[in-house]
């Protein structure tokens, strides 16, 4: 016990080192200036204007935030897991094909794709709306769950999906019903960091919008950046304020993880 | 059809002067069909951010109210704008009214994407000769700025008199007043020598009083200034994080007591005033030597239109343009702004009514533009000013040789 | 186990024929939705970004569409820069600096936060806080972090005296490099830890139990089972790493804008300012193809281990 007690006093050190440049950025949302030049390692004299702003003109914005990151997950997830399990579980001549091609798409500068879609979406009318800032955000995301989930699938033995084959089930069956449970670990994991990718994004907000309508909080921030007038306070106040709905998820999803790898212990 | 022509004239803006009407005439492009039937014009402008933002917004409602029709504007951040404005070119999509930095003019002008305004019944009489430069591209104006600013010296009152220092009016003077200045947690000046385009520009007032030019930047006049900069950090009296200062940060730094003085705009003026504990006045930048004028570099955004195949419209964005360039919203938004008007006629008048803006008046009436002479071809040598100041500034070359290295040589 | 699997072999044999084709049109329909996003969302801009590096492809492009084709002389003008040479060193000491850190610190934390203590769960999670700040709010807080005067970081080291004179992190030519390959470090560690410990997470604890019964505890139960059960995660981890890293921007943008002096300019800044400041978009695209060839020389060693890997 009190050596898991000292683990626990480590693992807070650790977080404390880890998080410091976190709890600057808070003391910075507290200081008039919104920056740390005068300021102690303690806010003495908070101001809270920053905040006042952030809360009056960000609400919407953290809205639309949660909705394009969510619908990344479920879309990229969607196309992901599946082609991850056949890449891991079939044996073709193209998986080595595939998964070059996947590679080489994690290679390309974000902003070769986002000058790319913004012509498409031009096109076809995506610019400027949610649906659009999600598949773009899918760009990040599908290569990513693919390589991902596959990598943690390759451990799933084959025998599992025979066995259900045995019993009747078809291929995409024994996928849904045997597969994705075993799963749930390496697919909260998948999408957690499809949300993260979604939720930090910047220039695909910042590319495929053109007019005020869709505002995700990133791109919310960067408006308080003037060419020559800069609300620090503001900014380090938003990033504050749109951290907690985030992690609040997180610590959600860490319980899923948690309780994914008992499973796995007792299985 | 002739009426409908003068009805265009009219409603666009009663000053057109029949002389320009029938020179676009004669040019033989059929003009505005009507003018009525333009009932809205779109707007991008990268005055994201209040108070900028709806004190803009304000001048363009009057104009857009004067001309009878609606906008739609979009604001983007600074350093996104051209980069929207190349995705919009490229989609075909530029706004009726584009507002452009006016460095950029030119460069964007060169490209055969802006219509020229003497065609369209504008011109730049009264213009401060900078600004003109600025906004014309092989003799034909595409841009006009209803305010302009430039930078200056700031210094901290209470800080000088408290050392006894008047505020510097030569090189010397300011080594001397800087090094005084220092102290334990402050130094003397802040300044921007970061490399980008904005650390050109606040080298500019430096490099160009003391006679240097762009077109010759391995001159000794040049390294002469950029000697000025190394002194200054060599001996302490500045950061030597200035490397990686924005304007912004040396403002922060003045704005927290951290430097007695510092080169900035009239924009600071609004920051500063939120610290009211620090007590400042400005003044112009100082001369190497005293018989020097002092030239800073203009700043400023101008307003152009780009080029549009419904002529109509592209007249009444004209117009607007026009509209936002009239003496009462040039003063309007210099006084709401903290920035100067461009006609060289409210300029005395406007540092009579707003005292802390007479320093940049002064500054104004003689400075110069980037683009003046290189055109588009300016950002290439920016490029080679700022990384010459950041191979001085960290020593890995001396004042006199930093130019030649920067530039390749 | 063995049961099983000749129970399957057997079931196999007998329906193959009957399923054959039917689940071949599944298996497609199991990568279709894949392919098809990866072919527009990827495979457009690529080929887009390999013809613009053969274009003279300027500003006026943007307005005139007229880009002249000029071959590979892009390429020969960006290899030929004086700042090529230091970018490519840099790039290489940015990638392979974050990445033997973030590793070794992501598997160092992973391991620990996987001994099961109270709140490890919670800590963990909060470790992924940094991700969630927006890349130009943590460049901004790390260099009020590092300013060299008025720094927490600077004033703590001296205040605990391990050092007499500020430190020019972000100042000094020779300093900066590492600076910047610190901050990457750390935006980087949050990644690995959860995967890393994702993969911890699906050993499952029978090996060990096995293990212990041959006498494998401490190093040796690293060595023998949770190495080697990690080594399908740790190899994409490693080569995501590479691709991510090699094409950091936002981060050094934020930091030092590639200075100071040039000092931290990289393939992947040099790129951007070739587009977006200089606005030679040929050139810019050119430099962004060798970084994605390099990445690319990095992908096929890549496949190649992890093919060996599934053959041993």
């Amino acid at each position: 016990m009190m050596r898991r007690t000292a683990y626990t006093v480590i693992g807070v050190l650790i977080l404390c080192v880890m998080l410091f440049p976190v709890y600057w950025m808070l003391n910075a949302s507290l200081q008039p200036s919104g920056n740390t030049l005068t300021a102690g390692f303690l806010p003495l004299h908070p101001t809270f204007s920053g905040y006042k702003r952030a809360l009056d003109e960000q609400g919407g914005n953290l809205v639309t935030s949660m909705i394009i990151a969510a619908g990344t997950v479920v879309l990229s997830l969607a196309i992901a897991t599946p082609c991850a399990y056949a890449l891991s579980q079939f044996r073709s001549r193209w998986v080595s094909v595939g998964l070059l091609a996947i590679l080489i798409s994690q290679m390309i500068p974000g902003i070769v794709i986002a000058n790319a879609l913004y012509t498409a979406y031009e096109r076809i009318g995506l610019l400027n709306s949610i649906p659009g800032l999600i598949v773009a955000n899918c760009s990040n995301a599908i290569p990513f769950a693919i390589l991902i989930l596959r990598s943690f699938m390759l451990s799933v033995p084959p025998s599992l999906v025979e066995a259900a084959r045995v019993d009747g089930a078809g291929l995409f069956r024994a996928f849904v019903a045997i597969v994705l449970p075993i799963s749930k670990n390496s697919l909260i994991t998948a999408g957690l960091f499809s949300f993260l990718f979604s939720w930090s994004d910047f220039l695909f907000a910042l590319t495929l919008t053109t007019k005020g309508g869709v505002r995700p909080v990133t791109l919310g921030i960067y408006q308080y950046l003037g060419t020559q007038v800069q609300n620090w306070n503001a900014v380090m106040a938003t990033a504050v304020l749109s951290a907690v709905p985030a992690i609040v998820l997180l610590i959600a999803a860490q319980k899923y993880i948690a309780a994914g790898a008992i499973g796995g212990a007792v299985k | 059809m002739i009426s409908k022509r003068i009805a265009a004239a009219l409603a666009g803006a009663t000053t057109v002067s029949l002389l320009l009407v029938a020179c676009g005439d004669n040019g033989g492009q059929s003009p505005a069909s009507s003018g009525d039937s333009v009932k809205s014009l779109t707007i991008l402008d990268y005055y994201n951010n209040d108070p900028d933002k709806s004190l803009v917004q304000k001048g363009l409602d009057s104009c857009a109210s004067k001309l009878g029709i609606t906008i739609q504007r979009e604001t983007v951040p600074g350093d996104t704008l051209i980069q929207k404005v190349l995705q919009q070119a490229s989609s075909k999509t530029l706004p009726d009214v584009l507002m452009l930095d006016n460095p950029d003019v030119q460069q964007i002008a060169a490209t055969g994407a802006l219509a020229p305004l003497n065609d369209m019944g504008l011109n730049s009489d009264g213009v401060i000769q900078g600004m003109v430069d600025a906004t014309s591209y092989e003799g034909k104006l595409y841009g006009l700025a209803p305010v302009t600013n430039t930078i200056a010296l700031f210094y901290n009152k209470d800080m000088l008199a408290e050392a006894g220092v008047q505020p510097p009016k030569t090189w010397d003077e300011l080594k001397a007043a800087s090094k005084k200045l220092t102290k334990p947690g402050r130094y003397g000046i802040a300044f921007n020598a970061n490399a980008t385009y904005e650390g050109s520009w606040q080298f500019l007032p430096a490099m160009w009083t003391n006679g240097g030019d762009e077109t010759d930047l391995t001159s000794p006049q040049v390294a002469e200034a950029l000697q000025l900069w190394v002194d200054l950090v060599k001996s302490g009296s500045a950061s030597k994080s200035v490397i990686n200062w924005t304007q912004g940060d040396a403002k922060d730094q003045f704005a927290a007591g951290k430097a007695a003085m510092m080169v900035n705009g009239p924009w600071q003026i609004p920051a500063l005033e939120k610290t009211p504990n620090v007590k400042w006045d400005v003044v112009t930048f100082p001369l190497n030597k005293p018989d020097q004028t002092p030239v800073a570099p203009l700043g400023g955004e101008a307003w152009t239109v780009p080029l549009n195949k419904d002529q109509a419209k592209q007249q009444k964005a004209a117009d607007f343009v026009k509209c936002l360039n009239s003496d009462e919203n040039e003063l309007a938004w210099a006084k709401a702004r903290f920035t100067l008007p461009t006609k060289t006629a409210l300029l005395d008048q406007y540092a009579t009514e707003v005292p802390s803006m007479k320093a940049f008046a002064e500054q104004v009436k003689t400075a110069r533009a980037r683009t003046g002479k290189l055109g588009d071809k300016w950002p290439d040598a920016a490029k080679v000013i700022y990384q010459a100041i950041q191979l001085a500034l960290t020593g890995k070359a001396s004042a006199q040789d930093a130019f030649k290295q920067a530039s390749g040589g | 186990m063995v049961t099983l699997t000749r129970t399957t072999v057997a079931g196999r044999a007998k329906s193959r024929g009957r399923r054959h084709r039917g689940e071949t049109l599944t298996k497609i329909l199991f990568v279709l939705p894949a392919v098809v996003a990866m072919v527009a969302l990827f495979g457009y801009p690529v080929v887009k970004n390999l013809l613009m590096s053969l274009q003279d492809y300027g500003l006026k492009t943007f307005f005139t569409g007229v880009a002249p084709w000029v071959g590979l002389k892009n390429y020969s003008t960006v290899v030929t820069d004086k700042l090529f040479s230091d970018a490519m060193v840099n790039t290489a000491l940015f990638t392979v600096g974050s990445i033997a850190f973030q590793f070794a610190i992501g598997l160092g934390l992973a391991l620990f936060f996987h001994k099961k203590f109270p709140l490890s769960g919670l800590l963990r999670s909060l470790l992924l806080l940094p991700w969630l700040l927006p890349l130009i709010v943590s460049s901004a807080t790390w260099r009020s972090i590092l300013e060299q005067d008025s720094g927490i970081l600077n004033r703590s080291l001296m205040g605990l005296h391990l050092i007499n004179d500020p430190v020019p992190w972000l100042n000094s030519p020779s300093v900066a490099l590492i600076a910047v390959i610190g901050v990457n470090i750390w935006i980087g560690i949050p990644f690995n830890v959860t995967l890393l410990y994702s993969g911890l997470a699906e050993i499952p604890d029978e090996l060990y139990e096995a293990g212990q019964l041959d006498g494998a505890t401490g190093w040796r139960s690293f060595w023998y089972i949770t190495w080697p059960n990690l080594r399908a995660v740790a190899s994409v981890l490693l080569m995501l790493g590479v691709v991510y890293t090699i094409k950091v921007l936002d981060i050094i943008l934020g930091l030092t804008g590639g200075g100071p002096a040039n000092a931290t300019q990289t393939l992947a800044t040099q790129s951007y300012e070739k587009s977006f400041v200089d606005f030679r978009f040929g050139q810019g695209a050119a430099l962004s193809n060798i970084l994605i060839a390099i990445s690319f020389v990095f992908a096929i060693f890549y496949l190649r281990g992890t093919r060996r890997a599934v053959d041993e």
